[in-house]
């Protein structure tokens, strides 16, 4: 018996769950990646002085940690399958490739809002971060995860089983997602400037495009790629 | 010889004298602009804020068809990548490659005429004082990298379904790029000017732009179908030496 969409969903991503709370190999990962990250950056931003440019200049460059930060989880998480060959297990099942999509672009959504959450809280005391008082920034912050990982899950899918993947993944989704990048560091600096939601409109809107677009072209596009 | 082959020999004929012919208007027919105020757009932040656009003018005649160039090939990419999805038949794998191929210099071609006149525009003279980030150059930067990830993706999937998939699939998703790239100067700060028909909007030069505007468009067309008909021939040879 075929069963419903949803329950395919659910069965699917409470997999991707227990696997991870199991193993925590992606969270650690990505985690530590993350936060070798801001140790870095704060060594090379350590000598400029707490004015307003450093306070523009560290949400920019946490936008640039996140990015990385997420290549690496997709990329894990898609090598990972591959190497136990669970892709092709996943499309012979009963039901349409989208969800599984849907369900690996959920679970990575998941993982990546706990290592933001953790890079953050890291990068106020490494990097004298300022968080701005916007509500409107969790907004940014989802917006951009879901549309760095929609496209990056659809790409990880083919080039986990090419040559040199990993570079390959890189080379691939950096210049779909810069757009992303732009929307989300524009935004971000209106916010941290205190101009407000009007100077970050355009951004936003940006933003809002993407995340409607990339989501809604894996969909369409994941079983294609697959498909025999 | 078949009828695709000379289609597209007849298309670099007509494309040849579609170049020469733009060369002369531009240079022969096309007045030196003198005129200050209006034509210049953008507001400088650097170096000499400057009223006159004189001979730099010019190089629109180049950058304007290469924009839209550019364009033609990220919509020729997306057609590709939908039909070859759709039929799986190799000549749409090879359109989405040929697009790109263009594409690249096409945009290559774009982002260096622009920044030519951006460097005379809005910068200081030297070469690179005009690249200021904003949103217009940063877009169009970012869609030329992207049609290079898909050429050096290509070179290294050997698998040749993957590859012509992951070639549809990166076709569709580079396509909608575009559209970002016109609607760029809407996000924040721009030094691009809104709009070339403002600007060029003197009798002689309007007819310029578009007789280089058909003209240019042509020259790559051409070139794509070359590029089609060469990658089309490859991978039938291929196909011929597996069998």
């Amino acid at each position: 018996m075929k069963p419903s969409a949803l329950r395919a969903f659910a069965t699917l991503l409470r997999r991707e769950v227990l696997v991870e709370v199991r193993t925590r190999s992606l969270l650690a990962s990505m985690g530590l990646f993350a936060l070798l990250e801001v140790v870095v950056v704060g060594l090379g931003l350590r000598a400029l002085p707490a004015d307003e440019t450093l306070t523009r200049a560290v949400p920019a460059v946490l936008w640039v940690c996140i990015l990385f930060a997420a290549v690496v989880g997709i990329n894990r998480s898609a090598l990972s399958d591959r190497d136990k060959n669970l892709h092709a297990a996943f499309l012979i099942l009963p039901f349409d490739p989208a969800i599984v999509y849907v369900t690996r672009l959920c679970a990575s959504f998941f993982f990546l809002c706990i290592v933001e959450a953790v890079m953050i809280a890291a990068a106020v005391p490494l990097l004298r971060l300022e968080i701005p008082r916007e509500p409107w920034l969790l907004a940014v912050l989802a917006l951009t995860n879901l549309s760095v990982l929609s496209a990056g899950v659809l790409l990880a899918s083919a080039t986990a089983q090419a040559k040199a993947s990993e570079a390959l993944l890189v080379i691939l989704l950096l210049p779909v997602v810069t757009v992303v990048f732009l929307g989300a560091t524009g935004a971000t600096d209106a916010f941290a400037s205190g101009l407000g939601f009007e100077a970050a409109r355009a951004h936003v809107l940006l933003l809002c495009v993407c995340g409607a677009m990339f989501p809604g072209l894996g969909i369409l596009l994941y079983g294609k790629l697959h498909e025999g | 010889m078949p009828k695709s082959v000379m289609v597209t020999l007849a298309l670099a004929v007509a494309a040849l004298i579609g170049a020469e012919v733009t060369l002369w208007l531009a240079y022969h027919y096309a007045p030196v602009q003198i005129t200050a105020g209006s034509l210049f757009v953008s507001q400088p932040s650097m170096g000499v804020p400057t009223n006159n656009l004189y001979e730099s003018y010019r190089i629109f005649f180049i950058h304007l068809p290469a924009a839209y160039s550019t364009a033609l090939c990220c919509g020729l990419g997306l057609v590709g990548g939908v039909m070859f999805l759709l039929t799986r038949q190799d000549k749409w794998d090879a359109l989405t490659v040929s697009a790109a191929e263009i594409g690249l210099v096409a945009g290559a071609i774009t982002l260096l005429t622009g920044s030519f006149w951006a460097d005379y525009a809005w910068g200081t003279g030297k070469v690179g004082s005009g690249w200021n980030w904003e949103p217009r150059l940063t877009t169009m930067l970012i869609l030329w990298l992207a049609f290079a990830a898909m050429l050096a993706m290509r070179s290294s999937i050997p698998a040749l379904a993957l590859r012509q998939k992951l070639t549809a699939v990166y076709g569709i998703l580079v396509a909608p790029l575009y559209p970002l790239v016109q609607k760029a100067i809407e996000i924040g700060q721009t030094s691009h000017p809104r709009s070339f028909s403002d600007m060029l909007s003197a009798p002689e030069i309007a007819t310029t732009k578009h007789m280089a505007s058909i003209c240019i468009l042509l020259v790559f067309v051409a070139a794509v179908a070359l590029r089609f008909t060469w990658n089309r021939a490859q991978t039938q040879l291929a196909a011929e030496r597996a069998a």
